[in-house]
């Protein structure tokens, strides 16, 4: 700054603050309303964050109570199962899909005819598209222990079990198929990331290796593979950061026998507010909400920083 | 035996020379893409199956299914039950105007916003774009959103599940990279001719991106048809309710319309599941490339 307004040259290219606004007030008028929705729906939420020192029933006024939400919170069982959940389904979740979208990406390279490529990428895309409510609605009928769940049905006729099992009211079976069912609907869609890395391999590459007497698995491991490297680390950090978001895909598929084995932070402070009547305490809950942000806040910076070591840029 | 060179042509037209033998052309019929068909049809299969399961369901009028992959008496009474039933109407219709509203409000600030972002010369255009994208690391949480829409009057209000989702910061950076990769040149010649910023934005930006407006545009529509959360935290009115939370409420609970037509209730839970899918399931053969385009712009950019 010290530099632009001692130099006389300096201060006449760059005009005046309120000339250069000016010049761009209509651009600021269209960002009028941007403004305004980021205000009232991302900041406004911001300064109720207050409301972790407080205690506010859902009847009377909030009071003020210092840290004991903070105590309350880690003393509960219920919270430590629910931050616990919530890390580990994402991060199994997220190795399942990563790992699977690959092999599946370097088997579509492989293959043959391209009706049938192109059919595949269509049909394995499709669950993306259907809402979580809707995958879990199918896959509720699907595994119900009724004689119109399929699943049961099939098991029993293949004399794999005796009786129907409840798949979705039991704790083990409930993660069994949760993570089944995410790969079932996220999997396909991951493909596209790492099937556009691999259209851009150059071809001369795998001539090369042809050349140098390397067949089909040769080139896979060690041409495709390596180039889809850095890929599969963006698209792990990408995620890692977004983990602590994690609540419809568990919520939907949650009743009332699995709810407390399988909470994760944001289906607990769910319950918790808007589930137990009058016991339930706004300030509390936004403790709960609290803690979440800033351990997804700071994943987010660790990711951030570890993306710009590996490739060179951040993630916002 | 010697090894004699022959000439051969690469698969990319190049021609070079090598051991006779060492890369003759291979059969297609190899063990290997075999097998690898063999793999993407059970993978077809486990995806469609359970799919395909809901869909005879919703044509079958008896109950006991067990494994069968075909109607056993079929009937259209499960979708005639939806069209007729005011109960499950309403919230077709909820989920029909938020997600027309949804989307060109969304659309209009994404664009707007993004328009914006690429003015390089504009004084605070950083300041703007570190006030969008803080919300990305960081928010208030479930709770302190919800006070705020209570507190506006959003709740019990279908405005709330409108507004809200309209602005959305990963479609809005999204559009600003493919506004960046519109020359600027173009701006600035008609900046020279007299257009005015909003007639720049009109008549050169949203011209020039109509692909980009295209995936944008499903994703927010997707995201609107599909939307359940933002119901479930701010509307508690049963009239309310869009198709997405009606859905939801049949399938756990036995609240389910009359049945009509001789379809059982299960014939009815499997017909709105389909009913709800069935927009983007008709779309999406034709928009595939749209939909696709949408995640490559966000993520193999350089």
């Amino acid at each position: 700054m010290a530099s632009v307004v001692s130099n006389g040259a300096l201060r006449h290219e760059k005009k005046p603050l309120g000339m250069r606004m000016r010049k761009y007030w209509g651009f600021y008028l269209m960002f009028i309303p941007v403004l305004a929705f980021v205000a009232v729906f991302h900041y406004a939420p911001m300064f109720g964050i207050r409301y972790a020192f407080y205690s506010w029933k859902v009847v009377g006024d909030p009071k003020w109570v210092g840290l004991a939400n903070f105590e309350k919170l880690f003393k509960q069982s219920q919270f430590s199962v629910a931050f616990a959940n919530t890390i580990v389904f994402s991060v199994v979740k997220l190795l399942l899909n990563t790992g699977l979208a690959v092999v599946i990406s370097l088997l579509l390279n492989e293959m043959i005819s391209l009706k049938f490529k192109k059919v595949s990428q269509t049909v394995i895309y499709l669950p993306h598209f259907m809402s979580w409510v809707v995958t879990a609605s199918v896959f509720s009928l699907i595994l119900s222990p009724s004689e119109s769940g399929l699943v049961n049905q099939a098991l029993i006729k293949l004399g794999l079990i005796d009786e129907p099992v409840y798949y979705l009211a039991d704790k083990g079976w409930w993660r069994v198929w949760y993570y089944i069912i995410n790969v079932w609907r996220e999997t396909g869609w991951q493909t596209i990331i790492f099937m556009a890395m691999l259209t851009s391999i150059d071809p001369g590459i795998y001539e090369a290796a042809s050349i140098d007497g390397a067949g089909r698995w040769k080139k896979m491991w060690y041409v495709t593979f390596p180039a889809l490297g850095n890929t599969i680390i963006t698209v792990l950090i990408l995620n890692l950061a977004k983990i602590m978001n994690l609540f419809e895909s568990v919520f939907v598929l949650q009743n009332d026998s699995v709810k407390r084995a399988t909470n994760v932070l944001q289906t607990y402070v769910y319950y918790q507010t808007f589930n137990s009547g009058a016991s339930a305490d706004y300030g509390y809950t936004t403790a709960i909400g609290l803690f979440r942000s800033l351990v997804g806040l700071a994943l987010m910076l660790i990711c951030n920083y570890a993306s710009k070591k590996v490739r060179g840029r951040g993630i916002v | 035996m010697k090894n004699k060179n022959v000439q051969y042509v690469t698969p990319s037209g190049l021609k070079v020379e090598g051991p006779t033998g060492l890369n003759k052309p291979r059969s297609q019929y190899t063990p290997f893409n075999f097998v690898n068909g063999l793999v993407f049809v059970v993978v077809c299969l486990v995806i469609l199956v359970p799919i395909w399961k809901v869909l005879i369901d919703s044509l079958d009028l008896t109950t006991g299914y067990g494994v069968k992959l075909v109607p056993t008496k079929f009937g259209l009474a499960g979708y005639a039950t939806i069209f007729s039933n005011p109960s499950l109407l309403r919230p077709l219709w909820v989920s029909v105007y938020t997600t027309v509203a949804g989307t060109f409000l969304g659309l209009a600030l994404s664009t707007m916003g993004a328009y914006v972002l690429i003015q390089w010369d504009m004084p605070f255009r950083t300041l703007f774009a570190n006030i969008l994208l803080f919300t990305m690391i960081f928010s208030g949480g479930m709770i302190p959103s919800y006070l705020v829409m209570r507190r506006i009057g959003l709740t019990d209000n279908p405005l709330g599940p409108i507004l809200l989702p309209a602005i959305n910061v990963y479609n809005l950076v999204l559009m600003r990279n493919f506004f960046e990769s519109i020359p600027k040149s173009l701006f600035e010649s008609a900046d020279l001719d007299g257009c005015t910023p909003m007639g720049a934005f009109f008549r050169i930006a949203l011209p020039l991106s109509k692909a980009a407006l295209a995936s944008i545009g499903l994703m927010f529509a997707v995201a609107y048809w599909n939307d359940y959360t933002n119901f479930k935290l701010y509307i508690t009115d049963r009239n309310l309710y869009n198709f997405q939370m009606k859905l939801r409420d049949m399938i756990q609970s036995s609240d389910l319309p009359e049945v009509a037509g001789g379809a059982t209730e299960n014939t009815i839970r499997n017909a709105c599941i389909i009913v709800a899918i069935l927009p983007f399931m008709l779309l999406y053969p034709f928009l595939q490339k749209y939909f696709v385009k949408g995640i490559n712009i966000g993520a193999v950019k350089e």
